[in-house]
Parts: structure tokens; sequence; C-alpha cells
């Protein structure tokens, strides 16, 4: 089967263009929808169509641009993006449904930024080409600029939007510069003609000294869109200014695409510094997934644990990737999968709890919603067991496949790592039992579920469900092109795996420390729950 | 036997989902029903593949059933595959078996609840998942199960859900148990590193070479099991979940932290038995804090004066019996006395069940008494549940408490000392069960056991929260209009007589020297173990009269502590002021926790959401920013909140020109 990713690419900006230039109240909002749902149709097929035999890229279409700087229109996918392209366009078909049924100062304009956003995501994903993916990655700043801008609360949506952009800017900035630098450093220490696609330059490799510089500025910019530990400076006021169906594919998606840009540019680009900063790049991971457990369990905002347990869940993504490993990276790919599954309807049912906490998303204000909206709360609960990756559900594949990964090479950050494991459970039931269990709050009116909201809810629910039966099918879709992603740096940071398949005697390792330090780690966690869950708020008095 | 295997975990989920489902749309009656036959239906599949076992030759009796792939990839070998073989029939008969009669009972008992088919749903869903972590054939699908129980359990204790105390306990039993998975699934990668494969029998298989030359990583990772058995079993450090489970409806206590749920522990050490062979440390381990704990749990028990608590804490201590005996190599007699346990303690539960609801929902021993009378059928099946608890010949738990400690005794060597702890357990467990005995249904009857003898079941006023006094909140259920007790129902009666039978009889199936009924059904499990002892006739005599002795003289003390003389406790408390408050604080476990780890954590929470996030964050790294959104406002303010938007969509246009010039160029 042919497929023409160009369609797949463009089609929710022409639909939201033409949203906003034809007539009609509802005419923007259909186009929109209609041209998400056909970027979904269009994912789907190419997850049933794609051959998970074949090495390397599927679906290519490569034109030459520019052709003086060697920059080609080049797209293509392959085990690494297939289900975040799936991922992107399902997302987004939900959101803009959800936004959908809800009234919107300046309609066309929301649904016209929402579909160019949408184009700029799945631009990003599928671009081959280095120049090709920065324009994409940085166009992705703008309807978000204007999302939070325009459309978030009027009196502190300008202190968030100008956060937002000073860090990515700066991000984009050095990315830029490297990735300038390492077209035409590339194209000089080899002698070949200047070129900006992916492939070629894979061929080239730079002088170990030269990656170090580069792959530090690319990793900055990822790092900061995620956002990862230190520097989340932009994350909880943006969080808190942006609509929550722009927020459930920003936290959704965009982030995602940041974790992506490592496994697709900068682990086969620069792998010798990759292997160099191995050690930080797990350092940051894990404080990632420390602090914002931390965070998540202290703060009362409901967004704000949300959005401190994506950076959390992001740091466990990274500690995949970093791995350099298979298993790391098959665990971090299908995690970016998950979490943005799970995140996003996480995101919805927050909204529908605001709406019956009338209008508050501190989670004090919330509570005892679970009786008059049984349905909700099904829903609700099934979203957090995998948000807490419970086992059963894919997050914990993917958990089990990072960890696994990490453990084989760096088994002292695996184990930290699990730290992150049991937290995770205390902030995710915490947000759930204070929304839906105790007392009713004073301002709470509960009522079940809306049918409009159902028709968004339940097909996410349903999917995390699928896949939480089926893990197999990202897992065995990608393995071929996710291994090869990582096999450049995984050769250089050392031998093979010798573990599995083939058990190789190994010396003996001195673990028993390890193993006295975990169960001490095991007890403290407990402890963590003895508790309840501590935390800076009180109990509201009865 | 493949089919009617699968059967045993599809009953219990379509039962879940069925009434998930069905709840808004039928009679709440019906899915009480309804839930009831799922697990029947489990357990006559369960019936069906046990005799098929039997039915094959004893080396063939160990079959793996391969049901899809789940995450198989770069070399991890994750499939749904489930090990049929005499030790997961055991427990699936078990518990399909006892959750069955728990069902029965909970129709009667529930019925006047509000969640009613919430109830049957969760039921159901617990029981498939217990039943998919015995049945796993792989480490992938037992962590799955292992989670689920946990997952369950959470739902049922917070299951009045409008209860504060309910929904702390719930989130602590959750998140201890999850710490439990942690170990289960970092032990699973240890022992992973090493075989290559997530399969039961492949990992079994070659684990003497496997890890030839690093036996440290075997104990870590079997260490790491233990913690996982730790904390769904309720053994120390990871037990202070378990009294505070008491918060949900009796049935559940009776289904989940008695007879089922915490018993995954014993069930793991004994399924991995080839593991912990190779790693003595682990296995002695386990052994000693199986040992403590018993000990522990029974002082506990003796001065808690919650009715449920102080069952709570005989489970804890029972359970320490049996990781002692399965860590310590005594395979059979432990899972001997799992199942006699099971049957005696969700006996003694339901008997408990009928009394709170005599007593209009309320558990303290101290207003309870003299429901001899009143309540004689409970009566009676509390005192069956109560002599095999406290281990009086005949009844069941005689037999398999006596069969663990001959084990340990035969074993020798250093091993006597849980020998000796476990006949004082046993002294400690008779005096504080016959202690409760003593106390609910002895002496005068209280206001309540005498409304019930004038032929009227008491109704509080206004139901309140015992723990804390607050008004109780009956939209989300109990305590409903109405209660019930044993004496008045058929199915609570069914339920307990069937129960109260297996307590008595169930200890025949091994008897020292004249059955062997257990052993050999279990042998082809463990024919492969190298632990065997023979114990002499000496030992096996001396143990029998001993448990005994020490049985009926608990009993003797009980009955002069708190019949005779009903001053002499308040006299011992006095006299030993230190160690009642010892036990009565629990040991300080809890306080201990909160130390140690609960406030350190808040503290770091609170630092980083006050100082960090303020000062550093916004601060340091965006200071520039923070001053320049200061200064920059009031021309933003001046050109109105427009300017941020055109000056955007300059951007955008500008960008869309330079993009379009560059098609035109190529």
């Amino acid at each position: 089967m042919t497929l023409h990713l160009s369609l797949l690419l463009w089609l929710p900006a022409l639909a939201g263009t033409l949203g906003l230039l034809l007539p009609g109240r509802l005419t923007a909002r259909a186009l929109a929808l209609l041209g998400s749902a056909g970027a979904l149709g269009y994912a789907i097929s190419a997850v049933i169509d794609f051959d998970r035999r074949a090495g390397g890229l599927q679906y290519v279409t490569d034109e030459t641009w520019i052709r003086t700087l060697g920059i080609h229109y080049k797209l293509g996918m392959d085990g690494v993006n297939l289900f975040l392209v799936l991922l992107a366009a399902g997302l987004f078909t939900a959101s803009m449904l959800w936004a959908a049924s809800r009234e919107w100062e300046r309609p066309k304009l929301f649904f016209f930024h929402m579909g160019v956003g949408h184009t700029a995501v799945l631009g990003a994903l599928l671009a081959q080409d280095l120049a090709l993916f920065v324009a994409f990655f940085d166009l992705m700043l703008i309807p978000f600029f204007f999302l939070t801008g325009i459309w978030g609360p009027a009196r502190t949506r300008v202190t968030a939007v100008t956060k937002l952009v000073i860090y990515t800017l700066v991000g984009s900035l050095l990315m830029l510069s490297a990735a300038i630098a390492t077209a035409v450093l590339a194209a000089e220490q080899n002698g070949t003609e200047l070129s900006f696609v992916l492939s070629d330059l894979q061929k080239l490799r730079l002088g170990a000294g030269t990656q170090d510089w580069i792959f530090l500025f690319f990793a900055a910019a990822f790092l900061v869109k995620m956002p990862m530990f230190p520097v989340h400076g932009w994350m909880p006021d943006g969080y808190r200014n942006m609509p929550l169906p722009v927020l459930a594919v920003f936290s959704g998606v965009l982030s995602k695409v940041a974790a992506y840009g490592f496994l697709r540019i900068a682990l086969p680009l620069f792998p010798d510094a990759a292997v160099q900063f191995q050690d930080l790049m797990l350092l940051i991971a894990l404080a990632s997934i420390l602090y914002g457990s931390a965070m998540a369990f202290t703060t009362t905002e409901a967004r704000l644990i949300l959005g401190y347990s994506s950076m959390a869940q992001l740091g466990f993504i990274v500690l995949g990737i970093f791995a350099l490993n298979d298993r790391g990276a098959q665990g971090a790919v299908l995690q970016a999968f998950n979490h943005g599954l799970v995140v996003a309807p996480a995101f919805f049912v927050l909204a529908l709890l605001a709406a019956r906490a009338g209008g508050s998303e501190d989670i004090r204000d919330m509570g005892g919603v679970a009786l008059r909206a049984p349905v909700l709360a099904v829903l609700f609960l099934i979203v957090a067991l995998a948000n807490l990756a419970m086992p059963g559900s894919a997050n914990f594949v993917g958990e089990f496949y990072i960890l696994l990964g990490v453990f084989q090479d760096k088994p002292v950050y695996a184990i930290l790592a699990f730290t992150g494991v049991a937290l995770a459970s205390v902030y995710t039931l915490r947000l759930f039992i204070r929304a839906m269990h105790n007392r009713v709050g004073p301002r709470v009116e509960s009522s079940d579920l809306k049918v409009a909201d159902g028709l968004v809810l339940v097909p996410l629910v349903l999917a995390i469900l699928a896949v939480a039966l089926y893990p197999q099918l990202p897992l065995e879709k990608g393995e071929k092109t996710v291994v090869a992603s990582v096999a450049a740096a995984r050769d250089l940071a050392g031998p093979p795996a010798a573990i599995g398949a083939t058990p190789v005697a190994q010396p003996p390792k001195p673990v028993s420390g390890a193993a006295a330090w975990m169960e001490a780690a095991a007890a403290a966690e407990a402890a963590a729950a003895a508790g309840g869950a501590p935390g800076v708020e009180e109990e509201p008095a009865p | 036997m493949e089919t009617t295997a699968w059967l045993v975990l599809a009953f219990p989920l379509a039962g879940a989902i069925l009434i998930g489902l069905l709840a808004q749309h039928v009679p709440a009656k019906l899915t009480g029903y309804l839930g009831t036959l799922a697990i029947g239906g489990a357990f006559v599949s369960a019936v069906l593949t046990f005799l098929s076992l039997q039915g094959r030759e004893e080396e063939a009796r160990q079959v793996v059933f391969v049901g899809w792939d789940y995450a198989r990839s770069v070399g991890v070998d994750a499939q749904i595959s489930i090990l049929v073989d005499p030790l997961s029939v055991l427990m699936i008969l078990v518990v399909s078996g006892v959750s069955t009669l728990i069902h029965l009972y909970s129709v009667a008992y529930m019925e006047s609840d509000q969640g009613y088919a919430r109830f049957f749903a969760y039921l159901n869903f617990f029981v498939f998942s217990m039943l998919l972590l015995v049945l796993a054939g792989n480490f992938m699908l037992l962590i799955v199960g292992w989670a689920f129980v946990g997952a369950a359990s959470y739902l049922l204790i917070s299951f009045w859900y409008r209860r504060t105390t309910a929904t702390k306990a719930g989130i602590k039993a959750f998140v201890i148990n999850v710490v439990g998975d942690v170990g289960l699934v970092l032990g699973t990668y240890f022992i992973f590193k090493h075989t290559g494969t997530l399969d039961f029998l492949g990992t079994f298989d070659s684990v003497e070479r496997d890890f030839e030359g690093s036996t440290g990583d075997l104990t870590a990772g079997c260490l790491l099991l233990l913690v996982g058995a730790f904390a769904k079993s309720a053994q120390i450090p990871l037990h202070t979940w378990l009294p505070d489970a008491m918060e949900g409806p009796t049935p559940v206590s009776a289904l989940i932290h008695a007879a089922t749920m915490v018993t995954a522990g014993v069930y793991l050490i004994a399924r991995m038995h080839p593991l912990f062979e190779q790693a003595p440390a682990a296995a002695d381990t386990g052994a000693i804090i199986g040992a403590v704990t018993l000990l522990v749990a029974g002082t506990i028990a003796i001065v808690v004066t919650d009715l449920k608590r102080v069952i709570a804490y005989s489970t804890m201590s029972q359970i320490g019996y049996m990781i002692m005996g399965v860590s310590a190599g005594a395979y059979v007699a432990g899972l001997f006395h799992l199942m006699t346990h099971a049957f005696f303690k969700a006996l003694l539960f339901m008997a408990a069940g009928s009394v709170i609801a005599a007593m209009g929902g309320r558990q303290d021993l101290d207003s309870m008494g003299g429901f001899r009378k009143a309540m004689p059928y409970t009566f009676a099946c509390f005192c069956i549940g109560g002599l095999a608890l406290a281990a009086v010949p005949p009844f069941s738990g005689f037999f398999s408490k006596d069969e663990i400690l001959l084990d340990l005794g035969a074993e020798g060597g250093w091993h006597w000392v849980l020998y000796v702890a476990g006949y004082v357990g046993s002294l400690l467990t008779a005096v504080y069960t016959f202690r409760l005995i003593f106390r609910a249904f002895f002496n005068d009857p209280v206001p309540e056991a005498q409304e019930l003898m004038d032929g009227h079941l008491h109704h509080p006023a206004e139901a309140a929260n015992p723990a804390t006094g607050e008004t109780e909140d009956t939209d989300v259920g109990f305590p409903g209009a109405d209660h019930h007790i044993a004496e008045q129902s058929p199915f609570m009666r069914v339920a307990m007589g069937i129960l109260a039978l297996g307590a008595i009889v169930g200890g025949f199936i091994q008897i020292p020297k004249v059955t062997h009924g257990l052993e050999s059904f279990l042998d082809p499990t463990f024919a492969r173990s190298e632990i065997e002892v023979e114990p002499s006739d000496g030992l096996i005599y001396f143990g029998l009269v001993l448990g005994a002795v020490l049985g009926l003289l608990g009993i003797a003390i009980a009955y002069r502590i708190w019949v005779q003389k009903p001053g002499t406790s308040a006299a011992i408390q006095a006299r030993l002021s230190v160690l009642h408050k010892l036990f009565s604080n629990k040991w300080y476990f809890d306080e201990l926790i909160e130390l140690v780890v609960v406030r350190p954590l808040s503290w770091f929470g609170r630092f980083g959401q006050q100082t960090f996030e303020r000062i550093f964050v916004n601060g340091a790294l965006v200071g520039g920013t923070t001053g320049l959104v200061r200064a920059g406002s009031a021309a933003v303010r001046a050109v109105q909140s427009g300017y941020l938007r055109s000056y955007a969509a300059l951007l955008l246009g500008g960008l869309a020109v330079v993009g379009f010039y560059f098609l035109l160029q190529a």
C-alpha cells in the first residue's frame, strides 16, 4: 500500500485554514475535527499496513527543498515514530472533539491554531531531514503560544506565555545552531557536499569532541521541552494557563516529541557524545523522577499533580533512552505512547472534576463525586491505575523494559528509580481519592458523564485497555528500527549485552550491599504510605 | 484440562465485568447471585482440573498452557501462560472454594448495603486476581496478578469510601503492596539477569547452572522476592496495613485478609523453592522474620480491644508460622496450615461479622459480652474456629501447626530456635483466641445481647464511625437499615456450617504416621526439593502432646483471667505497664515509619515546594524573565494584550513567507 505522508501531515493545517476562511458558525469545528480525524484514520491504516520485518523507513517522501543548502523535504515512518504519529493523531482528534462541544471566544481562530499545532507535531515526528525537523519543532511553539496567550486566564497568561517563550526559544536557538553545525561540520570533516538529510548525516560521524557540544545543545532543547529537572521553570505557570484540551495535547504529545528527538537525532548522530554523557543524562532523568514525584504529592493543584507526574514519567522515558540498549529503548518508545494515552484523558477527567467542584481545580475543594458519577469514577480509576503503571497496564510493560534495560548496565540508577514507581502510586491515588472519595466537598455538585464527553473519554480508555491486553503490537512493530536507532550508541557503550537468551557466567557482583540498601528503601516507601499522603496541605476541618 | 484451567480464570473475570455493566440495569439482588455463581463456576472448573491432573502420570503433572504473546521482544519472553501443577491446583481449590462460601455469606450480609452490586463486582475481580496470581506460569503474569490483588484489596478496603478512615487504610494498603510489587520486580530482574527467561519451569530447570559463581545475585533476588512476600503477607516490617484493612466490610476481611490474599507470600516462597534452596541466606531471613512476626503479632493480639483487629493480628501471626515453615523447607506443612487456616479463619471472621451486626456495627470488645445464649449458632461456630486456631486436637489447626513445628524440630541445627518460638506462639494463640471468646460470649449479657434474646436486633439510633465518632454517610452503604446475623439467615448459616466442617475435619488429610494425603498430592511440585526430613517417633509424640497441652493451657489461662477472676487482667496490666504499653501501641511500628520515612519525605516535599521552586526556579533561572515581564508589562498594558498577539502573528506570518520563498526556490 502506498501512503502519502504529506497528505497525513498537511491535512489538519489545511482543514484549520479552510475553517478560518469559510463562513458559518460550525464550519471551523467540523472542518478541524474532520482534518484531525482524517489524519487519525491515515495513521491507523499506516499502523496496520506497517511491515515490521522491513528495516529502515517506510512510506518515504523525498524531495529536494533547498538545493544549495542540501535541505530535503523528506518524510518517513519507522518503528520509532509509528506509534507516536498514531498517538498525536489520536490525541489531537480527541482534543478537537472535546473542544468542539464547548464554547470558545473566537472559535475559528482557536481551531485554526489547533490544526496548525497538529501539523507541526506530525511534521516534527515525520521529518527525516534535520532542518525540516528543526523547522517543525519550532513551529510547534507558535500555535501553542497563541492558544495559551489568547485563551488562558486573563490575569496570569502573559507571565506564563513569556516564560514559555523565553525558555523554549533559548532551547530552539541552541538547537538551530547545533543543527547547522552538524551539517556543516559533517560536510567539512568528511569532505562531502552539504546535506541535512538524517540518513546522510548518520553515515558521516562527527569527531568525538565536536559531537559533545552539539549533543549538549540538542539535549538542552529537548530537556526544556519535556520538561526535565531543573529546566522546568516554565512548566507550573505554563500548565496553569493552558486551556485543558490544549494542555491535554501539549502534555500528551509535545513532550514526547522531545523524547523522540533523542532517539531520532541525538543517539544515531552523536553516539560518542551519548555514551560520554550517559551518566549525566541518567542523573537528570533520575532527578526528574524523584523531584517530580515529591512535588506531585505535595501540591494541591490537580493540574500540577498531573504536570509533575508527567515530569516524573518523562524521566522514566529518558532513563530508558539513555540505558543505551535495546530493552531500554523499546521500553522508552512504548512508554512514550502509553504516557500520552494516559495523561490526555487524565486532563479531560480533571476538566470534568473542576466543573463539578464549582470551577476549582484544587483537590481540597473536591471530593465524593463517585457516588453520583459511577461511570466517570470507573473511567478515572482505569486512567489512574494506568498512570501509576500498575502491572497489567501497558505502562507497566514500558517501565519493566526501561528499568530492565537500565538495570542491565547501570543497576544503581534502576534501583533508585524504583522509588519513583512507589511514589507514583501515592500521588496518583491521592488525586483519585481526593476527587472521587471521602466526604462531598462543600461546593461539589456531582453528576455523571455527559454523552459528548463520553465520546472522547470512552474511546481513549478503551485504547488504554486494548494496549494493556496486547502491548505486543507496539513492541513487535517497533522492534527492528528501535533497536537500530540505539545500535551505534549501544555498541560504543560496551560489548553486546550477554544477558538474555545466552546465559554467560559473569563475575560475581557486589550486590549484597545494594540489596540491603534496597530493602531499606522499600521499607522507607512503605512508610510513606503508612503516613498517608504527606504534604503541605492540611485536612479541611469538617 | 487446558479448557477447565482457563475457565477457572474466565468465570470470575466475566462475573466482574458482567456485574459492572449490568449493575445499573438489573435488580441488585441478582448481582449477588451472579457473583456467587461465577465463583462457584470457578470452583467447579478447579475441581475438574484437579481430577484431570490426578489422571496423569506423576511425572507429567506440571503443565504449562500458553495463551498469547504478551510482551515478547528483545529477549524478554513475557507471555500469557499458566502453570497447572499440584501446588497451583491446591491453591485454586482453596481460593475458589472458600471464596464461593464467602460470596454466599455476603449475599445475605451485604443485603441492605447501598453498594451491593459494586461489592460483588469488586469481590469477583479480587478472586480473579488471586487465581491469576496462583496460576501464573511466568514472572510477568505473577507480577500482574500480584498487583491486581493489591488493587482489588484497595478497592474493597475503601469500599465505604465516604469514611476518611477507610480511604486512608486503602491507600496505605495499596502503597505498601506497591512496595511489595517493586521488590518482586527487582527480584525478577536479578533472577532474569542470569536465567534469561521469565518462565518458571525454565528458570527452575537451570538454577544451579545459571547462578554458578554468582550466588550473591541469587540471594539478592530471593531477598527481594521476600520483600514482595512480606508486603502481601503482612510480615514485619511491612505489616502495618493489615490491621487498618479491617475498615473494609467483614466478608472482605474474611476473604482477603484471612483466607486468600495474605497467603500469597506463602505461595510465592513455596513456588520459588528451587531458588530459595540455592540461597540459604534468603531462606533463613524468611524463616526468622516469620518467627518474629508470629511472636510480635501474638503479643499485640492479647491486648487489642477491637474484635476484628484481634483476628487480624492472629492472621498475621498464623501467616508467620506458614512463612517460617515454607522458608525453612517445610513446604507441605506450610501449605497444609495455609489450607486449614483458610477454613477456620474465614469461619472466625464470619462469626465475628455476625456479632458486629448484632452490636449495630460496633467492634470494641469492651462493650461486648454475654452473646452465648443470644447467638448459639454463631457461638458454636466461633468456638470451632477458636479451637482450630488454638490448635486443640482433633481440630484441623492442631495437625497443621504441629506438622510445621515437627519439621522444624526434625531439621535440627539452629532451627530449634524457630521450634521454640513456634510453641511459645502456640500458647499466645490459645490465650488471645479464648480471651476473645470469653469476653464476647461469656459473662453478663450487654444490652445488645439482651435485646437479641428478646427477639429484636439492635439498631443504633444514628450510625457513627466507631473509629472517629463522625456520623456515617449512609449513601454509599453500611450501615444500612438492616443488619444480618447468622442466626437468622440461611445463606450465612450454610456458609459457616461448611467452613466449620472443614475446620473440624480438614486436618485429617495429613496426620503423622497415619495419613499422607496432602504430601503425596503435592509431591510432583516438590519432587526436586533437596530438603528431606525424617522426624523420629519420639519427636512426633512429644510434639503432639506438647501442642495439645499448650493449647489447653492457654484456654485455661484465658478462662482464669477473663471468666473466673475478671479483675485479673487489670491487675496484670498495672504490674506490667511497660509491656502493656508496648503491645497496645503495636510495638510502635507506625510511629517508627512516620519518623524514618514520612517526616523526611514531607520535609523534602515542602522544601521543594516552598523554597526550591520559589527561589531557584522562579528566581535565579528566570530572574531575568520575571524582571522582563514586570518591566514590559506596563508597555504591554499600554498597547493592550493585542500586542502579544500581533507579535506572534508576525512571527507565524514571517515563517510562512520564508517557507514559501524556499518552496518556490526549490
